[in-house]
């Protein structure tokens, strides 16, 4: 069964036609069941699912492109996206920054994720003049967590 | 703000998964925002005030040298 509903599906698609001008990859890193089992090692419990999702979106538009990692065989590919931990993946396209997100988007962080791809297609935003002069005289690397759960 | 600025890495944590990370940042409520391991904060500001931390972090970078 699909993660997304027919309704949502038809929604997202109108809307990503809309907004989405630029290509977005999301780049994703997982870690697939594997037959043998390790002592101590926990099995990624999301991985499978948030891999579906983002199969689902992606499915979507033509303008997003989804790339799948195992992550022990794309090792220097995660390191360079600062990327240590699984499910991950990271939002690529006229962001001049770098969007990541740690486990899988659901409930609230869904529409996050949706927002994300607009923002990331289009490299605007509709943050304030101030904010945005700001943020473009920045010399200094930022880094912003945000913790979140899905309900 | 991470679509604006190259100096801007935003990461979306799912705090459920991840429980290491959460007592690392003693996450109790969500959404909690953590600007460069400095400054934090929970729940969603008005821009304006959100940016006051951005620039609150920067600053304090600036001055923690060591």
């Amino acid at each position: 069964m699909a993660l997304i509903s027919d309704a949502d599906r038809e929604t997202i698609r109108a809307h990503f036609d809309e907004s989405l001008t630029g290509d977005v990859e999301i780049v994703m890193f997982t870690e697939r069941e594997s037959l043998i089992i390790i002592p101590g090692k926990q099995p990624c419990e999301m991985c499978a699912q948030t891999e579906e999702l983002l199969e689902e979106v992606a499915a979507l538009s033509d303008k997003l492109k989804l790339t799948v990692h195992e992550i022990s065989s794309a090792k220097e590919q995660a390191f360079a996206l600062g990327v240590n931990r699984v499910p991950a993946f990271v939002v690529e396209g006229a962001a001049r920054g770098r969007v990541r997100f740690f486990g899988i988007p659901s409930g609230y962080e869904f529409s996050a994720l949706i927002a994300d791809l607009v923002d990331v297609s289009t490299g605007v935003t509709d943050l304030s003049e101030e904010t945005r002069e700001y943020l473009s005289a920045l010399t200094e690397d930022v880094n912003i967590k945000v913790f979140t759960t899905p309900t | 703000m991470a679509v604006e600025s190259e100096h801007v890495t935003a990461d979306v944590i799912e705090a459920m998964e991840f429980p290491d990370l959460s007592q690392r940042y003693g996450v109790r409520g969500v959404p909690k925002i953590v600007i460069n391991e400095t400054t934090e904060f929970v729940g969603a500001l008005p821009e304006a005030e959100y940016l006051a931390h951005v620039r609150a972090a920067v600053e304090r970078n600036g001055k923690d040298t060591t």
